[in-house]
């Protein structure tokens, strides 16, 4: 019944649009799989006639690298694009709710006072995923105290909210910034520019399922988003329970936000962009835009690290770089090229 | 051009080019009251014996212990005039990323001395970075005495050994950090780079140049046979056999041997007496390695 | 069957903006609320059409208490016309009236979809619009947009003996003449199959052309409250509006002209 009510809102030419990302992200993530530092054909170990080193770099190592760029991706595209809808406001990204500061400035702690806290950890490889999460976790809780459960006050309270929160976060990354010693500065620099880099399963499988479920939670209300846009009294005419539909979008956009930003670090654009990509080739329907952000959004991310890890092999390009980098002047001639039509 | 005309000309450019950088090792007018921006400068000075001529040191001192008890001018690469000149120092010797670089010239323009030691990764830098502070502060004579009597024994060990291990073309992989997701690790040109040739064994990474961070993939590629790392990149594993289970190191020839070594940062990368000790200690070590 | 309003009171900021109103909007009935700027008309509308509810008093749907109905059934029930937001997203008319269109989840009904919204582009005149994208049309066009949604989430079959009632707050500003008249057409039409109208209105004389009932507010009074030919005269109306009005009323017709 779900999938029924959705797919009817979408159009021939967004069905289709749809049914080649998913071709163009099955293809991206093959050749993904395929490169890499460590050169070796990977036929070989599908047909499981490798070296041990061999099928364990793929297995352990390349594998679980790039899932985690297509579901940071994805999350980070589809809750930009949930973000700009209920916000109604184009230009609204993930950031905006002050999720990825919350989860930057718990990570940062952990990069200036990790030392301090050796005795306490056991689990090392989880301490700054795992405070980045707390990080992140306060502030959903913050948006969620202070705007008494979404309640009356409306998106634009949760907006200042938000920006709040981003002006707290950065103030407590500046004073990490002028405390920390060389190296933890040079650590804090590549973190906020992002990496995949050092993904485990262990990590990955909790951030994936948040993930996706997340994204399972927000399936339902695509089309309720689309009514949304003529106003909040009037989607509540129309039958729309807009209370839930903020709840349902703060928390799956903050869980699955604040799960991406504390394995890979702070990465721009994509959340801003990806929906803006589908919105000029096909249509703003929600449907369409927040299904369609998932697929080319993982394409875009999977790409972008693939460049990161081979461009000046044996170092590595933070992928945030590359993301802003590829990205702005393919969408400024995007732009260009529509309106000229 | 004349003779005279020329030489008038290459002081003019000099001059222009070069407003901050003396590289000279000229006595210092009044070496009394010495106000140190480098930690293996304050080292130095200790190992000569001339610690009583300390005012003030910066946030990279910390060898040894009592260094703690002297006024802190905080981050050398982000100086405050006032604070370094309301200490009345005499003479200001750093190394080449004291900065910021207005804020240098501000200090020079008061009449202070500034020198600025220029620093070369290896053991004979070292030598000459200590023989260039016992002529700063005119105690050329017994500065000679004490590298002959304390470091040029350890160097020409230190030099032998090396040699020998250089045939065995051992890789040693240095990283700053691990915070990030890949490790910071140190390439062409880098102190860490310097320390590693010092040892004897080749970098593992000098295909580009600085501090990047390095993919596992790459690190795998690699397999460096030993692993440095500074025991603050080294703090959130509770014992090394942690950092051993680490998914950037896991599958080296290091972390499957167990050969990740963690030590103090300066002693490793200060360049300052105590880095000719420690490489030499670390090749012995090496050395230990391999043989088994 | 109809909505009725009963002793509605509404205070804000302790000011009191309504005072004990009592109105019936029966089905098949037009019933206009008239009155100056500030006398509470919104807010009445607010609160009949279920949107504001920290009010006194009680509003029964076909005897059923509103606050008892759920936000779904609410909008099966009833269609605004308000005052619209700006859109952000480059939706096309189509998708803007589409919007209108309740599921019901009913095979049967989704199968009505096409001739509904045929029907009611066809209604409102613009059929010719529907692929343009929204924010490029007029004020007018886009008002005639949001009416012809309102009648979509109205759409029954012929058959159906469902209630349904539609409540306008001005709908014909930035209409122009032509389209003012062709709107309150639709509407009447609308009454006469059975849709209980609710409106406020700022033209007089539209208001009285087209009304079965009147109701006259002013500081949160129903000043008076009848048919048009009973209850309208000049005292009443110069009162209300502050402004001298002279009525004239000719063979079922009520105009008015301002002295």
């Amino acid at each position: 019944m779900l999938s029924i009510i959705n797919l009817k809102f979408l159009n021939s030419a967004q069905s289709f649009i749809l049914f080649f990302l998913l071709i163009l992200l099955l293809l991206v993530l093959i050749i993904s799989f395929s490169l890499g530092s460590y050169s070796f054909p990977v036929l070989s170990i599908l047909m499981g006639n490798t070296s041990a080193i061999e099928a364990t770099i793929f297995t352990e190592i390349r594998v679980p690298r790039v899932i985690l760029a297509a579901i940071v991706g994805a999350s980070l595209s589809v809750s930009g694009a949930c973000l700009q809808g209920l916000f109604r406001n184009p230009l609204a990204d993930p950031g905006l709710i002050g999720v990825s500061a919350g989860a930057a400035l718990g990570a940062s702690t952990i990069i200036v006072f990790g030392s301090s806290l050796t005795s306490a950890f056991i689990f090392s490889t989880f301490l700054l995923p795992l405070s980045a999460c707390l990080g992140s976790g306060l502030v959903i809780l913050m948006l969620f105290l202070l705007t008494r459960g979404f309640g009356h006050q409306g998106v634009t309270y949760m907006l200042l909210v938000g920006i709040a929160v981003n002006a707290i976060a950065s103030v407590g990354i500046g004073i990490l910034t002028f405390i920390s010693s060389d190296s933890e500065l040079r650590s804090l620099t590549f973190w906020t520019m992002g990496s995949f880099g050092g993904i485990t399963w262990s990590l990955l499988i909790p951030a994936l399922i948040i993930i996706f479920i997340s994204f399972l939670f927000l399936l339902p209300i695509l089309r309720n988003l689309d009514i949304l846009q003529l106003g909040e009294s009037e989607a509540k005419r129309l039958g729309v329970n807009v209370k839930s539909l903020k709840y349902r979008i703060i928390f799956a956009s903050a869980a699955s936000v604040g799960a991406s930003v504390s394995l890979s670090g702070m990465i721009g654009f994509v959340g801003l962009v990806v929906p803006h990509l589908l919105r000029l080739l096909s249509g703003v329907n929600h449907t369409y835009v927040v299904i369609g952000s998932a697929l080319l959004g993982s394409s875009l991310m999977v790409f972008a690290d693939l460049l990161s890890r081979l461009l000046i092999q044996p170092a590595e390009l933070p992928v945030g770089l590359i993301t802003s980098a590829i990205g702005s002047p393919f969408f400024l001639w995007l732009i260009f090229r529509i309106n000229k039509i | 051009m004349t003779k005279n005309f020329r030489l008038i000309l290459i002081l003019f450019f000099l001059i222009l080019l070069n407003p901050i950088y003396v590289n000279s090792c000229d006595r210092a007018y009044n070496p009394s009251k010495i106000t140190v921006a480098g930690g293996s400068i304050t080292e130095i000075l200790y190992f000569l014996e001339e610690q009583s001529k300390i005012i003030a040191v910066d946030l990279t001192s910390n060898f040894p212990e009592e260094t703690k008890k002297f006024p802190s001018i905080g981050y050398v690469r982000n100086l405050s005039a006032e604070g370094v000149l309301s200490l009345k120092p005499t003479l200001v010797i750093g190394e080449d990323d004291m900065g910021p670089p207005d804020v240098v010239n501000q200090i020079k323009k008061t009449g202070i001395d500034i020198i600025i030691l220029k620093e070369e990764h290896s053991s004979e830098g070292i030598i000459d970075k200590i023989k260039c502070v016992g002529e700063i502060i005119g105690e050329e004579e017994k500065t000679i005495d004490i590298i002959n009597s304390k470091i040029m024994p350890i160097k020409i060990e230190l030099d032998n050994l090396s040699k020998n291990l250089k045939n065995q073309n051992i890789k040693v992989m240095f990283i700053l950090t691990m915070d990030s997701g890949s490790p910071i690790v140190g390439g062409k040109n880098t102190s860490a780079d310097g320390f590693i040739k010092m040892i004897g064994a080749k970098n593992a990474f000098d295909s580009f140049e600085g501090w990047k961070p390095v993919g596992t993939e790459s690190i795998i590629d690699a397999a460096p046979d030993i692993i440095l790392i500074s025991n603050r990149g080294a703090h959130s594993y509770k014992n090394l056999e942690n950092m051993h289970n680490h998914p950037t190191v896991k599958y080296t020839p290091a972390a499957i041997n167990r050969n990740i070594i963690a030590l103090d940062g300066m002693q490793m990368l200060g360049f300052g007496p105590r880095t000719i000790e420690t490489a030499l200690d670390l090749s012995k070590k090496i050395q230990m390695i391999e043989t088994n | 069957m109809s909505i009725n309003s009963k002793n509605i009171s509404l205070f804000y900021n302790e000011k009191e903006i309504l005072n004990d109103i009592s109105i019936e909007i029966r089905e098949g009935k037009i019933t206009t609320l008239l009155g100056p700027n500030g006398a509470g008309k919104s807010s009445f509308l607010n609160i009949i059409s279920g949107d504001l509810d920290f009010y006194k008093g009680h509003v029964y749907y076909n005897q059923r208490n509103l606050a008892e109905i759920n936000i779904q059934e609410k909008a099966f029930l009833r269609s605004v016309m308000a005052q619209s937001q700006p859109i952000v997203f480059d939706f096309s008319v189509y998708e803007i009236v589409e919007m209108g269109w309740l599921e019901k989840g009913d095979i049967k009904y989704s199968n009505n979809f096409k001739t509904a919204l045929q029907e009611v582009l066809t209604e409102c005149d613009i059929d010719y619009l529907k692929d343009r994208k929204f924010n490029t049309l007029s004020g007018g066009e886009q008002r005639r947009v949001h009416f012809a949604r309102s009648l979509l989430q109205l759409w029954r079959e012929s058959n159906s003996l469902d209630p349904c009632y539609l409540m306008l707050d001005e709908p014909t500003s930035n209409l122009d003449l032509f389209h003012q008249i062709k709107m309150m057409n639709t509407i009447k039409k609308l009454s006469t199959e059975g849709v209980g109208i609710f409106m406020i209105l700022h033209d007089l004389n539209l208001a009285f052309k087209y009304s079965d009932y009147i109701a006259i507010l002013k500081n949160g009074k129903i000043v008076t409250f009848g048919d048009p030919m009973s209850i309208i005269n000049d005292d009443i109306l110069s009162n209300t509006f502050d402004v001298k009005i002279q009525v004239n009323k000719k063979d079922d017709n009520i105009f008015i002209n301002y002295v």
